[in-house]
């Protein structure tokens, strides 16, 4: 599972990076490739054009433009990673690394999975194009991230480091990763990791010399299912597993022969409702015939020893079915776990809604807007740090049928309506006269039926205030109308559903 | 517009708290010149050295190396020392000095109150209180009058004077135990490090106890005023200290038109409306939320839930602390739209304690194969080298902080902690290792470390079974090589007793 990290399986990440991986060799020194190799033309520049928005001012929008990468793998095709692709409003390519752009248009982008398609009508963009195939690199290939920097094709040798199963860059899903170390500076996302003329792979993130890179099978998978109407997004397993490194666990549990697989400690609800299959206790033995080592490893032909969540992403997307064996209840017994597929929305605070303004409502001055992780990055790249504990916290609770999000209470825009709360500010409704909140639609509905010409708030228990009331009716109306006013604000609300 | 009038918690997640009591280190110096004061004061004035020793919150049974730490003092009434309680916390030995006598006197805690930082002492050597007078206690100073601190800060082994005004009073946190708020001065005298405990004195009067200064502030220190000085001298006039009362609730303001109109409350300009019942104190039930409170005592109460206090405004909550432990309260309340008398009984309310930081009591544990369990406390934390702020680590600060108060029923009277394994064969292939909160033991949900011991000690099966907060992560101990493994734990370690309850 993979909603938030996992404790537990954060520390099998650790053994995962440790274990030296079986299936390949350390890289050989790089090699330049002519100038005139095909491939070296397949590599494109984009310049994407977003609206950046202020969760804290959700009426407020900036722009923001940034320059990536991408690569032609078919035709009239660029595949590039989703960073920096929502909220668009131009996406342009430039192949050469110099001259014109050509306005180019997004197909497809999956935002967990962190990719994207891109094209352009323009035929005259294509010519000299070839596509570049996604392969697997060799064993001993030599591996190179390359990207058109000043007109010029910069290569830099990258030495492999492992293939690591890590939290996706734009979602919480856990997929694998290669791991490799480069001398280049300033990736943006999407440069290719060039190996034997084939692309390998594309960069996600970098911290100092270390890249991260979504390998090319994992996107010929993903890219081949949809061509084939078969890819429904990513799954994942919605369960909590521990490793099964103590022996006594596994002899508490009376499973035989040697130590294997880990252990089920929860199973939260679905959150398509589906039964959950999975049962507190069990062992997992094998997953797609996969054997599970007590670290929460198994042996993939392709990434060498791996955490076992890779396998709801390898060949399997959401709605498929993952057929475990696992030791239950003194027996060894086949289960079907069909995957659920991962949404932002599954997390009581969603990471992100992309392509989507956020959303507000502005009452007499009361900003409500929901909990997500895009407003707590409001306080800056330690956000995990310096957000309010509280807001930070709920981030780590279950999402319930009662409770499936929250909304803030996030600021008050002082106005004589609101005068004696001007202070009020990030508070978690819990009711609107007296009608529970997990959504701003709820909010309006409940307005409409003020309590003796009141409204009363009510929030969740904190440090700060528990009630607050205010007039209803004409002064509440003529109160936004003055805040809108008074703070520039075009529309009292922007609601998603 | 919300004040945390009796339960004083702390603002969103951050806090360890902004203020840091001085008592070790500290150089500036501000020496009077002019206007010496009467001679007999710093006869009255004395060094207080420390030789304290904490415990070890993660290995419990052990102690921490002996701190050298040094505050003043002074004579008061009844062959008595006044002193910080944080100048005297921990003590194994304490030394008194004369003003301009080199002979040490050993002194003992007679009464000590962590809430509030202070502490009497005795001295059983009676030369001690030769040629000294006790210095009488005078009311609370006027904000920008002139007052003195006496004392013996660091820098120099003489003492020391520094001269300032009173610039305000009001409510502040005293960081001692890091989890209550009191009435406080704040001065520009320069208070320092060894200053802690020293008489603040007006016109041959002590009017305040130096305690803390506050980070990020210049020129400022704090003293401890008559007002909480004389309650615990009141106090302790029973042979037992009880400490402040606790009303348990969070009372608002109602400067609200709307608000005030819904309550049909008159646009008076007073009242502070009972936002929230704080399900941990609170048991006469006297009170109700929404109740607004007009008059508490003697003091009205302004829509803004302050008092006006001897000329200050101040948090209302301090009307409440005016009371002992065990007075009735006369209050005037308006609810369901009129005006009503109620007498409040002042009740203590021990129960949020161990959120706060703990002194001079052991700490509780108990070893069960190498696993060392412990309550969850401020100073586990600390120790630990857990930041309160750390989401890394929120399940243990929700759990201590904000549970008990937010989310009652599913509370812990004493979440308990596996605070370290000790390596051993028997738990080598443990994966939880430490600084984890005990869910369940033996299927038994530990509510305090009475559970754990009774988890393991009632369990008759091959295996011994630990479930961790948060997600149920679980670890097994196989019992039948329990007996020798606690045995040779014990004695590898060093750890005299298997358990403190």
């Amino acid at each position: 599972m993979n909603l938030r990290p996992v404790i537990f399986a954060a520390a099998a990440l650790a053994l995962a990076i440790a274990a030296a991986p079986t299936a390949r060799a350390q890289s050989q020194p790089a090699q330049t490739p002519a100038a005139e190799s095909p491939w070296t033309r397949s590599i494109v520049t984009l310049e994407v054009a977003r609206k950046q928005y202020d969760f804290l001012q959700p009426w407020n929008t900036r722009n923001r433009s940034a320059v990536k990468t991408g690569i032609v793998i078919g035709p009239r095709e660029v595949l590039t990673t989703a960073a920096e692709m929502f909220d668009r409003t131009l996406v342009r390519l430039q192949k050469d690394g110099a001259g014109e752009w050509w306005v180019g248009e997004v197909t497809w982008v999956d935002y967990h999975a962190n990719l994207a398609l891109v094209t352009t009508e323009a035929a005259a963009f294509w010519e000299g194009l070839e596509p570049v195939e996604l392969r697997t690199a060799a064993a001993d290939a030599a591996l190179q991230i390359a990207r058109w920097r000043q007109g010029n094709l910069e290569l830099r040798r990258a030495e492999f480091t492992c293939y690591v199963v890590r939290e996706a860059e734009l979602s919480g899903i856990n997929h694998v990763m290669l791991a490799c170390d480069s001398d280049i500076v300033g990736l943006n996302g999407g440069e290719p990791l060039i190996a034997n003329g084939h692309c390998a792979g594309l960069v996600t993130t970098q911290s100092g010399r270390a890249c991260t890179v979504t390998p090319a099978s994992l996107i010929r998978s993903i890219l081949e299912a949809r061509r084939q109407g078969a890819y429904r997004g990513l799954g994942y397993f919605h369960w909590f597993w521990q490793p099964a490194v103590n022996l006594d666990s596994l002899a508490r549990l009376k499973l035989p022969g040697r130590p294997r697989g880990v252990i089920v400690i929860e199973v939260p609800e679905r959150p398509d409702g589906a039964p959950t299959v999975m049962k507190v206790g069990d062992i997992i033995l094998s997953i797609d015939g996969f054997e599970v080592d007590t670290s929460g490893n198994y042996r993939d032909p392709e990434f060498g020893r791996i955490l076992i969540e890779n396998l709801s992403t390898r060949g399997k997307w959401a709605g498929d079915e993952s057929r475990l064996r696992v030791w239950r209840d003194g027996q060894e017994l086949e289960v079907a776990y069909r995957l659920p597929k991962h949404e932002f929305t599954n997390a009581l605070v969603p990471a992100a809604r992309y392509d989507t303004p956020p959303e507000y409502l502005i009452v007499g001055g009361l900003v409500f807007v929901p909990l997500t992780d895009e407003f707590l990055q409001s306080w800056g790249p330690e956000w995990k740090r310096k957000a309010p504990f509280r807001l930070l916290y709920y981030r780590n609770q279950p999402r319930t049928r009662e409770q499936p999000a929250l909304i803030l209470l996030s600021q008050m825009l002082p106005d004589p309506y609101n005068i004696g709360y001007q202070d009020q500010r990030l508070l978690v409704v819990q009711k609107v006269n007296g009608q529970p909140i997990s959504r701003l639609s709820q909010i309006q509905q409940a307005l409409q039926q003020p309590v003796q010409g009141y409204h009363q708030f009510e929030f969740m228990p904190g440090d700060a205030i528990k009630r607050l009331v205010v007039k209803a009716g004409e002064e509440e109306t003529e109160a936004t109308a003055r805040v809108l006013k008074r703070y520039g604000i075009r529309e009292a609300r922007r609601l998603a559903d | 517009m919300s004040w945390n009038t009796d339960l004083d918690r702390f603002g969103d997640g951050v806090h360890v708290p902004a203020v840091r009591v001085h008592q070790l280190l500290g150089l500036a110096l501000l020496t009077l010149a002019a206007a010496s004061p009467a001679a007999e004061t710093e006869l009255s004035v004395v060094q207080v050295i420390n030789f304290g020793q904490q415990p070890a919150w993660d290995a419990p049974w052990r102690f921490e190396t002996v701190q050298r730490g040094s505050g003043s003092g002074f004579v008061i009434k009844g062959k008595r020392i006044m002193t910080n309680a944080h100048v005297v916390s921990w003590a194994r030995q304490i030394i008194v000095r004369r003003y301009q006598d080199p002979r040490p006197y050993l002194a003992e805690v007679e009464f000590i109150a962590h809430d509030c930082d202070l502490a009497v002492l005795r001295i059983k050597d009676e030369r001690f209180f030769e040629g000294i007078e006790p210095l009488e206690f005078g009311g609370l100073p006027k904000v920008r009058s002139t007052v003195v601190t006496y004392g013996y800060p660091a820098g120099g082994e003489e003492i020391s004077y520094t001269r300032g005004v009173v610039s305000r009073i009001e409510r502040q946190p005293y960081s001692h135990t890091g989890i209550r708020h009191f009435l406080a001065c704040q001065t520009d005298a320069a208070i320092n490090p060894g200053n802690s405990g020293g008489p603040v004195v007006q016109e041959d009067r002590v009017v305040g106890v130096a305690f803390q200064g506050m980070q990020g502030l210049e020129n400022a220190g704090f003293f401890i005023p008559p007002p909480i000085i004389q309650h615990f001298l009141k106090d302790i006039e029973d042979g037992r200290y009880d400490g402040f009362p606790r009303v348990g609730i969070q009372l608002a303001g109602t400067q609200s038109p709307a608000y005030r109109s819904w309550l049909k409350l008159p646009d008076n300009g007073t009242g502070a409306r009972v936002d929230r019942l704080l399900p941990i104190c609170n048991k006469s039930g006297v009170l109700l939320e929404e109740d607004v409170l007009l008059r508490i005592g003697d003091y009205p109460v302004a829509s803004d839930a302050t008092i006006l206090f001897e000329g200050n405004r101040v948090s209302a909550g301090v009307a409440f602390q005016l009371a002992q432990v065990g007075d009735t309260l006369p209050i005037q309340v308006w609810r369901d739209g009129k005006e009503i008398s109620l007498q409040l009984p002042m009740e203590a309310c021990e129960v949020d304690r161990a959120a706060g930081f703990q002194y001079d009591v052991l700490p509780r544990y108990f070893v069960h194969g190498g696993l060392v369990f412990t309550p969850l406390s401020l100073d586990f934390l600390r120790t630990a080298g857990i930041d309160a702020a750390d989401p890394g680590h929120g399940e243990l600060i929700y759990e201590l902080r904000m549970r008990p108060t937010d989310d009652p029923r599913n509370a812990r009277p004493e979440p308990v902690v596996l605070a370290t394994v000790l390596p051993h064969e028997i738990n080598a292939n443990w994966s939880v290792r430490g600084r984890a909160m005990v869910d369940r033991i033996n299927g038994v949900r530990i509510e305090k470390l009475e559970d754990v011991v009774r988890a393991f000690e009632q369990n008759r099966s091959d295996f011994d079974v630990v479930e961790f907060v948060p997600h149920h992560a679980v670890e097994t101990l196989p019992r039948a090589k329990l007996a020798g493994a606690n045995t040779e734990i014990l004695s590898n370690y060093g750890i005299p007793s298997d358990r403190r309850l």
